[in-house]
């Protein structure tokens, strides 16, 4: 069985892209965000100076302040439903003598010091639902910080070349090549191309899946590659957990090692993509003369850019470039600095537009993937929040890209998981569109390296505050 | 008891639920623990409270709520007054005047008022009919202006046209010949803080009969603005704009309400030399309806930011004495607003805090279901009767109330005798990150 890509249609031949969303609600059974305590006694004499207050008129004796069904049981107050809570509150505010809501501290479990529950309860919604989170009453967190929330986008007043975003008629592209492209064309005398030419496939949208690092991926791989096919991007798996899915051939990009060399035939298909779990003169040979077509990642660590500059020069001009699953080096740099460093060192080595640049580690929101763009990623290739998605608990800390433990539903089925994922690849996609939009950049290959449109926390203080009293650049 | 018989089940409903919440409102701000659930960094449990409290009383709260600053990190809640030693203060009984002027140009009509805030534009729709007359009323008595926001001009604000801003949004919804007539102050949203380089939105929920023929849409439909104005690509083009209000309304000042880009300045500089009697500038993290969580937190710079810039430049280019600057999105207490004019503002724009003054919690489910569980954002029929406008009236004229008192409190002890002395002055800053 064949997968087409998502939206298309080939009768016409011509398909706008699409991702079609359905409601895939959560299979495990998750804390609810909120604790509703009531004391049982209160709320009896509640009831029954209201019983004699309003003589018996039922309806008002019942009218309750929640609007949510946590309160509409068939006890009633008695037995809260927790879990229908969306902390608004009027509960508490009317009856503060014998209600009070607080943050489950369970729900706050979730996650790790990294991926906090907050992004955990946002990937949740995005992929049961494929929506855009939409709240009202502003902004609720810190001013700024450090990484990416010390980094803000530009938008245009006026002068765009989109108009309606995600919700108007006009395309904005989120097409992204992936491959080798030269920094010019040579032609012979005959108006032949020439020398190197154009290496490069194209992907739907500059989000990748990798389960690289995954060592136990059993259903999830299937669900990863199946997932990647369906939205026409590209799963990266281990070479264990790609063998026998040879279905999803276009989109399985097998992770392989010096010892795969000699096995490759076992993978069952040709893949388009493959990477290199580090570079290695033999299996570099060997994948050439089993995969002559495909193109060859080199899958690394970002901190040594003058090696990936050389890597570069020697041949290869695809790199997935990792942090750990916190963002960091193993020197302790930021992902978002990371991909700035490299993405400037290929472009004072005059070879930036040669070679395309994926990333994984740290990136764990929408707004992580423009911002990651702009700082020079041409895609990025999303790790933990996939696990998320599936609903995988975290065991403790989940740094490491080798030593971190997650635990995957029992439940979990191969089609769930399929929309989950697709799902929050929609919902990622139309929030690129939002940015996008606002930017009025029609296409996601412009945002590469734009870092005219991005402002920084440190930068815009110091304009604004310095030569105030206290201030100082070390702020 | 007869007066309960001779009332329908809705009305007692309403009548226990409101009694209940004034209850709690009351009640919270004097208790010794906060609602733990209450409260986030830019608007923590104590700024809340302490708004509620002012909301009630008229007074500074001093039962100990932080009342100046919240827990952001950055921003105002990293900036201080130096306040000189006591013997500087200006004497306990000298008269300090909060009014601003809002049209430093030679044409048009000579406006000021009274203090140096008005409320910002929260569409029909997005909040209740009640909401819309609550603010009219306040601005009304405390000299002041509100804005009608996108979604049109109900006929019940007519009575106070006198201080309500008519926006031309890129919607255009409600936009008619007389309601661009009625107003003192035209506002064109160019774009919004909440959602920056986004449309307005009105989910389906929302867009009940009477909002949508408000808006001449379709009822339960959801209704994104474009963005930006279909008709404006340039300067020049947004200079078309403002010739088209004064024809139809030659006494209007025009305010130009816009995000807070990159290039800021000249969008500003820019709009001042298209006509502009005020503009208005809408940081990133402020709004009151419904915005893509990606917009709130990630597009455009923050207004504090935004505020030295536009002013220097306003200044490098000669121009700063001719226009109106004002500054929204983020803007929560008193000091906030002190803060933004020291920084460069004329005066600021205020939104979320009415909504608080007037028994918001900041729970965000404005868009869910049948809208407010407080009946503010709803335009729900039953949930709207939760805050009756006049009760909602004297809560925002308390609040500024309370807010005046304190701008007065401040510049006597920084030894000014007016706030518009205040403008620009860095030099009373200090950075406390």
């Amino acid at each position: 069985m064949t997968h087409a890509p998502t939206g298309s249609h080939a009768h016409t031949g011509y398909h706008r892209y699409h991702i079609p969303t359905k409601p895939a609600p959560d299979i495990e059974k998750w804390p609810s965000r909120f604790k509703v305590k009531v004391r049982r006694s209160g709320l009896a004499k509640l009831l029954l100076s209201e019983v004699f207050h309003y003589r018996g008129r039922k309806d008002v004796i019942l009218s309750r302040p929640c609007m949510y069904g946590v309160f509409s049981g068939p006890v009633g107050g008695f037995m809260p439903r927790e879990e229908h809570c969306v902390g608004c509150l009027r509960c508490t505010t009317e009856f503060p003598e014998f209600v009070r809501i607080e943050h489950n501290p369970e729900r706050q479990k979730l996650g790790d010091s990294y991926f906090t529950f907050n992004y955990v309860d946002q990937i949740a919604y995005e992929s049961s639902s494929g929506l855009v989170p939409v709240r009202g009453a502003g902004y609720r967190g810190k001013f700024g910080g450090e990484g990416w929330d010390g980094m803000w986008t530009d938008m245009s007043e006026i002068v765009r070349p989109t108009r309606d975003g995600i919700h108007g008629r006009e395309t904005i592209s989120t097409v992204v090549d992936i491959g080798y492209t030269p920094n010019f064309l040579q032609f012979d005398a005959a108006g032949q191309p020439v020398g190197n030419t154009p290496q490069t496939l194209s992907i739907q949208l500059p989000i990748l899946f990798d389960g690289g690092d995954l060592p136990r991926g059993g259903q999830a791989a299937a669900i990863y590659a199946r997932a990647a096919a369906e939205l026409d991007t590209l799963a990266v798996l281990t070479f264990e957990q790609a063998i026998g899915l040879g279905q999803y051939a276009r989109a399985v990009v097998p992770v392989l090692r010096p010892q795969d060399a000699a096995r490759l035939g076992q993978l069952g298909f040709v893949p388009r993509v493959v990477e290199m779990h580090g570079w290695d003169d033999a299996l570099h040979a060997a994948i050439t003369a089993a995969f002559p077509e495909a193109i060859i990642a080199l899958r690394t660590g970002f901190e040594d850019t003058p090696a990936l500059v050389a890597y570069a020069q020697r041949g290869v001009k695809v790199f997935h470039l990792l942090a750990d699953f916190h963002g960091r080096s193993p020197e302790g740099g930021f992902v978002l600095d990371l991909i700035r460093d490299a993405h400037k060192a290929f472009v004072d080595a005059g070879i930036r537009e040669e070679v395309t640049l994926l990333g994984s580690g740290g990136m764990i929101a929408a707004e992580h993937m423009p911002k990651a763009m702009i700082c020079g990623l041409d895609a990025v290739a999303v790790d933990t929040p996939l696990l998320v998605a599936l609903q995988a608990r975290f065991g403790g800390e989940c740094a490491s890209r080798t030593a971190s433990e997650f635990v995957l539903p029992a439940r979990l089925s191969e089609a769930w998981g399929v929309q989950r994922l697709k799902n929050l690849a929609a919902s990622w996609r139309d929030q690129l569109l939002e940015i996008l939009g606002a930017m009025g950049l029609r296409e996601v290959r412009r945002l590469r390296g734009e870092m005219g449109r991005a402002m920084f926390m440190k930068t815009l203080e110091a304009d604004a505050f310095a030569g105030l009293l206290g201030y100082t650049e070390a702020n | 008891m007869a007066s309960i018989a001779n009332k329908t089940d809705e009305q007692l409903i309403v009548e226990k639920h409101i009694t209940n919440l004034h209850n709690g409102f009351a009640h919270w701000p004097r208790a010794e623990e906060a609602p733990p659930a209450l409260g986030d960094s830019r608007w923590t449990q104590d700024l809340i409270l302490a708004t509620w409290l002012m909301a009630e009383t008229g007074q500074v709260p001093d039962n100990g709520l932080e009342y100046k600053i919240g827990a952001s990190g950055g921003g105002f809640d990293v900036l201080d007054f130096n306040i000189p030693s006591q013997d500087k203060w200006l004497p306990a009984d000298t008269e300090i005047d909060l009014s601003i002027p809002l049209n430093r140009r030679d044409d048009g009509a000579q406006l000021k008022i009274d203090l140096p805030m008005y409320g910002g534009g929260m569409s029909y729709g997005s909040i209740s009919e009640h909401v819309m007359q609550a603010r009219a009323r306040a601005a009304q008595q405390l000299g002041t202006f509100t804005s009608t926001g996108e979604g049109g001009y109900p006929p019940s604000l007519v009575p106070y046209k006198d201080h309500i801003i008519t926006q031309v949004a890129t919607g255009m919804f409600g936009v008619r010949e007389e309601t661009i007539q009625y107003a003192p102050i035209v506002e064109f949203k160019y774009a919004q803080g909440a959602k920056p380089g986004l449309g307005g939105h009105l989910l389906g929920d929302k867009a009940t009969d009477v909002v949508a023929a408000m808006r001449e849409s379709v009822p339960w439909v959801s209704l994104f603005s474009p963005f930006p104005f279909h008709s404006v690509y340039s300067v020049e083009d947004h200079r078309k704009h403002v010739d088209w209000i004064r024809t139809t309304n030659p006494r209007a000042l025009v305010s130009v309400k816009v995000s807070t880009p990159t290039d800021v300045d000249m969008v500003a500089v820019g709009s001042y030399f298209a006509g502009a009697h005020i503009v208005h500038l809408d940081g990133s993290y402020g709004g009151t309806g419904a915005a893509p969580e990606i917009a709130k937190k990630n597009i455009a710079m923050p207004i504090e930011f935004a505020i030295p810039k536009v002013h220097k430049y306003l200044v490098s280019e000669n121009v700063r004495e001719e226009v109106t600057l004002m500054a929204s999105g983020g803007v929560r207490t008193a000091y906030d607003v002190a803060k933004a004019i020291a920084l460069g503002a004329d005066g600021c724009v205020m939104g979320t805090a009415e909504l608080i003054a007037i028994g918001c919690t900041r729970c965000s489910n404005c868009e869910r279901g049948r809208g407010c569980p407080f009946g503010l954002t709803t335009t729900d029929p039953l949930l709207q009767q939760l805050m009756p406008a006049d009760w909602g009236q004297q809560r925002i004229v308390n609040m500024y109330t309370a807010y005046a008192t304190q701008l007065r409190d401040l510049l006597r002890k920084l030894g000014l005798r007016s706030i518009r002395e205040l403008r620009g002055r860095r030099d009373l800053l200090r950075y406390v990150g």
